[in-house]
């Protein structure tokens, strides 16, 4: 049973990331802009926060710590994501040009940054934030081990972000407008709603949920921060056409994605998987393996918003 | 429209792990900026870290000593920080002057580029880390005569590996990694550990060296103290990048018993550290002594790359410079080894430590090398007490 827990407990350190980040690149197409650039946002949103963590380590209680930190990494993708909203909202530039620009700017400006503050580039931080056990709820039989038991408080952060997602994206005026921007602004300009707001905020919602998302991935997984996110961003990319721009068919995705991952990377210490003899390459090909076959079944009535990537123009029809 | 964003999605998965390459090829198991690196050229390129002239070096205005960086940084806490750490040290304390340059990019045309700009800079002797320099240096060699050069982890050759060659102006210094994968091993063993693992990064001949001895000097242990049923888990994880995937896989060994775990492989230990302190077990560091990383590590096993440099520079001022053949650095000159001071251990003394580092050095051990095109200890090593699972 101990092992069941376990390989949960890893895969939400796989798919909570996955999730938020994911859950960003919908807002921003569904306002109808590309966000390639989500892997240079959670670099930029783990580089403040981690140095935030670093900078304040031992003045605070853990928790609050973190909470700050995710405060920071949010504030800071949304910034960062601003360029990118400007480039392809106001200039109507390539949007895969300018997220690409992001993405090659990020690493060198956390490097740059950090070796300008501390004199190195890997950002030393102490992990307090790991709760062993959520009082009371961690002593329930079987959900408490997998769901209240050496977990984060970011990870239920995650989820809230994802209930919350889902209600903004299909029971509130401003996801309805948001996605009519994604689908037809034209349509959207129209009938009076401001495109080039809903697509600011789309972009900003996804600043910040990468931001936060790169946070929440490096926490739990190293001691420093080398202004690398190991090609998550992009993967998040990927979890969000394999979810179909669809908030809760992302939480499948991601939790697909991150089972197949940690399976992948744990398999040799767990008896029974180790005892199948399945080598490992084929847990790490399998969710690509899967994102593809959904991709061939479902272009010809892909969910992807119509209108994204392409600039808004006022003046086509 | 998502044609286009897939491709370009590629193109940039692509980018990512060419520079991955790049950075983790550079260097064997030292190289903790894997992906950093390139990025970091413009950043660093033109720091000076000290300009001290003084009366002690015949100065033109130049400066003397320099370290022509490889992929990494300069403070990448261990590879080319080691030699840059072993040439200011000497340069301090006789008031010599220095500088380090950084190349543009990891090409044999760059790295030559950037040490003509050491010796037009007044370089007498220029540090080169990392085997990328093989061939730089083997061309420089014949190109600055009159420049002397040190050359860590690697020996001059040509680019087509044809010819090696070894100039009288050159000093190639290696390492017996696998020595000190040995004592480490030996003390984890010595020390109660009875399951152990070692996870590399990259499947460089550094790296497997540190592996094998890990498992050599454990299985000595074992053999010396009659126990047997030790457990190896043994794996590269193919980057030099603290990932989840790192942290998952040295969590999934802790959890299933693994006391202790070898993270060879710049910051793959990050990640192993990061798992230990989830699961409350230990770490064996490399390179440099990491203890100050985290509490979780118990011991590093080290190579001397400061103290290499310092003596190599040393020689070359004394008149007694060991160009024209490789110096190799092992237990005989001090050149790898633990760092008890700072050594976690519960039993296992320095008394227990010189003893068998005697052993070592007296050449009771006869140490297996990894044979060619194989990464895979199961082949190589022969071993009695330990069960080696290793993990593709």
């Amino acid at each position: 049973m101990s092992v069941i827990y376990f390989i949960f407990q890893q895969t939400m350190l796989f798919t909570i990331p996955l999730m938020i980040v994911a859950l960003g690149g919908m807002f921003s197409e569904r306002s109808g802009v590309v966000n390639i650039a989500l892997e240079g946002i959670m670099i930029m949103g783990a580089f403040t926060g981690i140095l935030f963590l670093n900078l304040t380590g031992g003045s605070m209680s853990g928790q609050l710590q973190l909470i700050l930190a995710v405060i920071i990494s949010m504030a800071t993708g949304a910034v960062f994501s601003l360029t990118h909203a400007y480039a392809a909202i106001n200039m109507k530039a390539d949007q895969t040009i300018s997220g690409t620009a992001l993405n090659m700017f990020a690493p060198a400006f956390a490097i740059f940054v950090a070796r300008v503050i501390q004199g190195v580039q890997q950002i030393q931080f102490a992990n307090t934030f790991r709760i062993e056990s959520v009082p009371v709820l961690g002593k329930i039989p079987l959900l408490g081990p997998l769901l209240f038991q050496n977990t984060y408080i970011t990870t239920y952060l995650g989820i809230a972000i994802l209930i919350l997602s889902a209600v903004v994206l299909y029971k509130t005026r401003f996801g309805l407008r948001l996605r009519a921007c994604g689908e037809h602004p034209q349509a959207a300009d129209a009938a009076g709603i401001n495109v080039y707001k809903m697509q600011y905020l789309g972009v900003l919602i996804s600043g910040a949920l990468g931001g936060l998302g790169g946070l929440v991935f490096v926490v739990p997984t190293s001691t420093n921060f080398n202004a690398d996110v190991a090609g998550y961003g992009f993967l998040a990319i990927a979890v969000l056409i394999f979810g179909q721009w669809k908030p809760w068919k992302i939480l499948g995705a991601s939790l697909f994605f991150g089972l197949m991952k940690t399976v992948a990377a744990a398999y040799s210490g767990i008896p029974f998987l180790a005892s199948l003899g399945i080598p490992s390459y084929f847990y790490k090909m399998v969710p690509y393996i899967a994102t593809m076959i959904v991709l061939m079944f479902t272009s010809r009535n892909s969910q992807a918003p119509r209108a994204s990537g392409v600039p808004y123009d006022k003046g086509q029809r | 429209m998502k044609r286009k964003m897939l491709a370009a999605l590629m193109a940039a998965a692509m980018t990512a792990s060419l520079t991955a390459c790049g950075g983790g090829g550079s260097q064997t198991s030292e190289t903790t900026a894997a992906a950093g690196g390139s990025e970091t050229a413009a950043a660093g390129a033109e720091t000076t870290a000290s300009q001290q002239k003084t009366a002690s070096a015949p100065s033109d205005g130049g400066f003397e000593l320099a370290l022509v960086t490889d992929l990494g940084t300069i403070d990448d806490k261990s590879f080319n920080q080691g030699a840059w750490e072993g040439l200011t040290k000497y340069a301090e304390e006789n008031s010599i002057s220095y500088k380090y340059y950084q190349p543009q990019e990891g090409t044999t045309d760059s790295y030559l580029e950037t040490i003509g700009l050491a010796v037009e800079g007044g370089a007498k002797l220029v540090v080169c880390p990392g085997f990328l320099f093989e061939e730089p240096v083997y061309l420089a060699q014949d190109q600055y005569p009159d420049v002397h050069f040190i050359l860590l982890d690697g020996e001059p050759h040509s680019g087509d590996y044809a010819e090696y060659r070894t100039n009288d102006n050159v000093m190639p210094i290696l390492f017996k990694e696998d020595e000190a994968g040995f004592l480490a091993g030996y003390a984890c063993v010595k020390d109660g550990y009875t399951k152990l693992g070692f996870m590399g990064g990259m499947a460089v001949p550094a790296v497997i060296r540190f592996g094998y001895g890990f498992i050599e000097g454990a299985e000595a242990a074992a053999a010396e103290m009659g126990i047997s049923g030790l457990e190896v888990m043994y794996t590269y994880t193919g980057a030099f990048a603290a990932t989840p995937e790192a942290q998952s896989m040295a969590a999934s060994w802790y959890q299933n018993g693994t006391e202790v775990v070898f993270g060879c492989g710049g910051a793959v230990g990050n990640s192993v550290m990061a798992a230990a302190q989830e699961k409350g077990t230990k770490v064996v560091g490399v390179d440099v002594d990491q203890s100050f990383e985290s509490e979780t590590v118990i011991t590093s096993a080290m190579k001397q790359l400061s103290n290499s440099v310092y003596s190599g520079i040393e020689d070359f001022y004394n008149g007694t410079f060991p160009g024209g053949s490789t110096s190799v650095f092992t237990v005989d000159n001090a050149g790898v080894g633990l760092p008890m001071e700072t050594s976690k251990f519960n039993t296992f003394t320095q008394d227990d430590y010189d003893a068998i580092y005697k052993k070592l050095v007296a050449g009771e051990f006869e140490l297996v090398q990894p044979s060619a095109d194989n990464i895979d200890p199961t082949v190589d090593l022969t071993v009695s007490a330990t069960t080696i699972n290793y993990v593709e």
